[in-house]
């Protein structure tokens, strides 16, 4: 008798024969078993394993981090994650204080300026994680390494202040000139405690400038031992309140505290375990879920911030920065200019699109920067509420019917253009808006500018706090002068503010520089439209100690978790 | 066979020169400059010591021998927007990811998209027929990203089952973090298998010699079993060669929305930063894997169906 051979285990064909086999009953079975397999709650996870879902107590904190840190090296490093992670493993000579903007002295104790020469006096008690002590030398050769041309760092123009720096960073020839080049640089390790540097001019803030993270020193002989690999955690040595632990590219960074370092005693937090999150949506839905403790200020999505603005963890920060739009002005002439300035509604657009808390500006310089009060013009030509019957009668009858609108294709400035198109509709201008990715808004850009750009959008977040970082962008040959706008007595004020030492009398060339593009009779070859903010999401337990500083900095040696 | 094998792999060669050659010349064309990310201009200085670092300074087909070199000494060189690590390092750490997201989702497709697509070819115009097709219907027309959103805010905001985002670290980890990404990515091949093994299905099913067996006597369950599904699908081993280099290069979205370190989404970063050494890199690697799927594809397809193997030899 032919005995059947069943095809291999097939039981669907018993359901679809009709046969009534326990086939649904294996088939439910099956998908249950295989579900809930799946769906395993993650326990309480070991140390070392990333993306628990849960947060750590005792003086833990889990932060997103909006992109993967470049590189701890702090000789390329340009971006802001690496920055956060650079101030925490690295110590700097000077540090900011946060909330007033003076300057404390950190891993240099103390400094002393005499006309040009800067020197400062180091501490005794810094340590790397390898017990070295860190000395001048280490910040001598940081910096020249900084400066090499082999290396092609991003932020070598940083040092630029320093006498012979940008002869040595621009050489082009072969090592033996580049080095003589180098040993011309003016940084010196006058002994193991003292670095003196001779600057090319006054520079009245570059020990400010001095704490960007540019500056920090690393680790001679790691970096020479290890080449491009020195940055790997097994590798690394760091002299800051932190060290790193682990870092899974793209995924997570730990950091744990330093035991050695000179204050370790004053630092609550154990670890601090960074998860890189680069959609604004994700970082939101995972602070929600209670996974994250805080976001690092890179924005919320523009849709869910009326929502997150009620809830008890959103809070806000003024930033050093500003939002503006810059006019071609071989393309607009002043009349022009000024009308479509006064036509700008800020407050419609920082009150209905940013909704963060932004300021409308009324003039180049941000709030909470010194000297403000001094320095703001209070300009006519910014007014908060628009001024659109000003601006119909201040047009010219030679204004352009049609003007292109540019602007880079990033959250929020389409809106912000749509609602700027409208309000120049009114004075009858019509405005073409073209959206533009990042690299190529920037080609178009310049400068000098595409002709066929007539106003583009901008912003500026200041690299340390001094006005003069915003001001000097609109200099005759600077390379972030996109407007065509060429004002020699600009120019001068700016040479003029480079050896001013008196702090007010600084404060007074710089009102007169924002005169001459704001004042009654200024140029306007941009036009400001709002200051940034830093809006963040911060849980319960860090609230209180958890702060971002206008320059877009947090301390981690400050927060303290509620509880530990 | 041998013979087939061996030409398909010299044919490879000159696809990849193919391929390294419209790479170069497409990024050549969209203009950027790669060490300017953000509005800081970047000092002219700087820029010269970049451009040399990285044989930016020489001509147009230096630059293209260089590549053409890297790509077949497999040494991409460093990355230049993340200085500190070699494009070979960036795709060891990272290809693997995304071979394992991509896995996974086929691995959904063939579970759900299969035994669907099977029930409604043997049921057809029944209530399953139209229910499933329906799913099949709405899985094409919902974009991924959709898909992973509504996920993500019922399965792990509403009821807390999984994870919002992450990876599990280490080849072989699985944990719940992996079932929301690689339902969100299956869903569209899911789809599709559904719809594919229906349709050959429903056309096999018509052959004469179903119809032979069943005159013959043979029990339903075995024609369907043995013969019927054997043949419907080898069309799905067909589409699947490229359908998998598909998914693992489509998922960018996904990697993104779930914050999964794969190759997809440095892929995309690298095209916006400019960073001409990452994307040679990934789409030669790319290219070179839907070469290799489609080759294991056209080399099962011989052992699977007999008429090829004749027409071959």
């Amino acid at each position: 008798m032919y005995k059947y051979r069943r095809p291999i285990s097939w039981p669907l064909s018993q359901f679809l024969t009709g046969q009534p086999r326990p086939f649904a009953l294996i088939i439910a079975i099956a998908v249950v078993v295989s579900l809930t397999a799946g769906c395993r709650r993650d326990p309480a996870p070991a140390a070392t394993t990333s993306g628990s879902t849960r947060i750590q107590r005792g003086g833990e904190i889990v932060v997103s981090l909006r992109a993967e840190p470049r590189s701890f090296n702090r000789f390329v490093a340009r971006d802001t994650g690496t920055a956060l992670f650079g101030q925490l493993t690295q110590s700097k000579l000077i540090r900011i204080n946060q909330v007033t903007q003076d300057l404390e002295p950190w891993l240099a104790e103390s400094w002393d300026v005499k006309g040009t020469t800067v020197t400062f006096h180091l501490r005794p008690d810094g340590r790397w994680t390898n017990g070295d002590p860190v000395t001048a030398a280490d910040f001598e050769y940081s910096w020249k390494r900084t400066l090499d041309p082999a290396l092609a760092a991003d932020y070598a123009y940083q040092l630029y202040g320093i006498k012979g720096a940008a002869e040595y960073n621009g050489c082009t020839g072969g090592p033996a000139q580049c080095n003589k080049l180098r040993d011309k640089v003016a940084v010196k390790a006058v002994d193991d405690r003292t670095l003196r540097l001779e600057l090319t001019s006054a520079q009245p803030w570059f020990i400010q400038q001095a704490s960007h993270h540019s500056f920090l020193a690393v680790h001679k002989a790691t970096v020479e031992k290890y080449g491009a690999k020195w940055t790997e955690p097994q590798n690394i040595v760091t002299d800051g309140p932190f060290m790193l632990e682990s870092w899974e590219h793209e995924s997570t960074i730990t950091l744990v505290k330093n035991p050695n370092w000179r204050d370790a005693d004053s630092v609550s937090l154990e670890r601090v375990e960074g998860k890189i999150i680069v959609d604004g949506t994700t970082r939101v839905q995972s602070f929600e879920a209670g996974e994250i403790d805080a976001l690092d200020g890179a924005g919320l999505p523009p849709e869910e911030i009326d929502r997150l603005k009620e809830e008890p963890y959103y809070e806000q920060y003024a930033a050093l920065g500003n939002f503006y739009y810059g006019f071609n002005t071989k393309n607009l002439d002043l009349d022009t200019r000024k009308a479509l300035s006064l036509a700008i509604n800020r407050k419609v657009i920082t009150d209905n699109i940013t909704k963060a808390g932004q300021v409308p500006a009324t003039g180049m310089t941000p709030k909470g920067m010194p000297g403000f009060d001094q320095i703001n013009p209070n300009s006519p030509w910014l007014p908060v509420e628009g001024d659109v019957e000003q601006a119909k009668s201040m047009l010219p009858a030679s204004a352009p019917k049609t003007i292109g609108l540019f602007y880079n294709d990033a959250p929020g400035n389409k809106e912000i253009a749509v609602a700027v198109q409208d309000m120049w509709k009114e004075l009858g201008i019509e405005t073409t808006i073209k959206s533009q990715e990042w690299a190529q808004f920037l080609e178009f850009l310049g400068p000098p500018p595409n002709k066929a750009v007539d106003v583009f959008r901008l912003g500026w977040v200041y690299d340390f706090v001094d006005a003069i970082n915003g001001l000097e962008l609109f200099t005759c040959d600077s390379g972030n002068n996109n407007t065509n706008w060429c004002n020699k007595d600009f120019d001068a004020l700016v040479e003029q503010a480079k050896n001013e030492t008196d702090t007010n009398a600084r404060y007074e060339l710089y009102a007169q520089m924002e005169d001459i593009m704001f004042g009654e009779n200024g140029e306007v070859p941009i036009t400001p439209i709002y200051w940034y903010t830093y809006p963040n999401l911060e849980n319960d337990a860090v609230r209180d100690t958890f702060f971002i500083s206008p320059l877009d900095q947090i301390d981690f040696t400050k927060v303290v978790v509620k509880g530990t | 066979m041998t013979a087939f094998i061996i030409r398909r792999v010299v044919w490879t060669i000159p696809v990849i020169c193919f391929v390294v050659l419209m790479t170069f010349l497409l990024m050549r064309q969209i203009e950027g400059n790669p060490f300017r990310r953000t509005e800081r201009a970047v000092p002219p200085q700087v820029q010269a010591n970049l451009e040399r670092k990285f044989n930016l300074d020489k001509p147009a087909a230096v630059q293209y021998l260089l590549y053409l070199k890297g790509v077949f000494t497999l040494d991409f060189g460093p990355s230049l927007v993340l200085r500190d690590r070699t494009v070979n390092d960036i795709m060891r750490e990272h290809f693997p990811v995304s071979i394992k997201l991509g896995l996974l989702a086929f691995f959904w497709a063939l579970i759900i998209g299969l035994p669907a697509g099977i029930i409604a070819a043997l049921k057809p115009n029944s209530i399953y027929d139209y229910v499933l097709m329906l799913f099949s219907n709405v899985g094409f027309a919902l974009p991924s990203f959709l898909v992973a959103t509504v996920l993500i805010y019922y399965a792990a905001l509403k009821w807390d089952l999984v994870p919002t985002n992450g990876w599990p670290s280490g080849t072989w980890a699985l944990d719940s973090r992996v079932l929301l990404p690689s339902i969100a990515l299956g869903f569209v091949p899911m789809a599709y298998f559904a719809r594919l093994v229906r349709g050959t299905m429903l056309e096999t099913l018509q052959q004469d010699y179903v119809r032979t067996a069943r005159a013959k006597g043979l029990r339903y369950r075995r024609i369907v079993g043995l013969h019927v599904l054997r043949n419907s699908l080898i069309p799905v081993v067909t589409a699947s060669g490229p359908l998998l280099g598909y998914i693992i290069t489509g998922s960018f979205v996904i990697e993104f929305i779930f914050s999964i370190p794969g190759i997809g989404r440095y892929h995309v970063q690298s095209v916006n930063n400019r960073d001409y050494s990452v994307v040679m890199g990934i789409t030669v690697l790319l290219a070179i894997i839907i070469i290799i799927a489609n080759l294991i594809v056209d080399i099962l397809y011989g052992f699977l169906d007999p008429r090829t193997r004749e027409a071959r030899s």
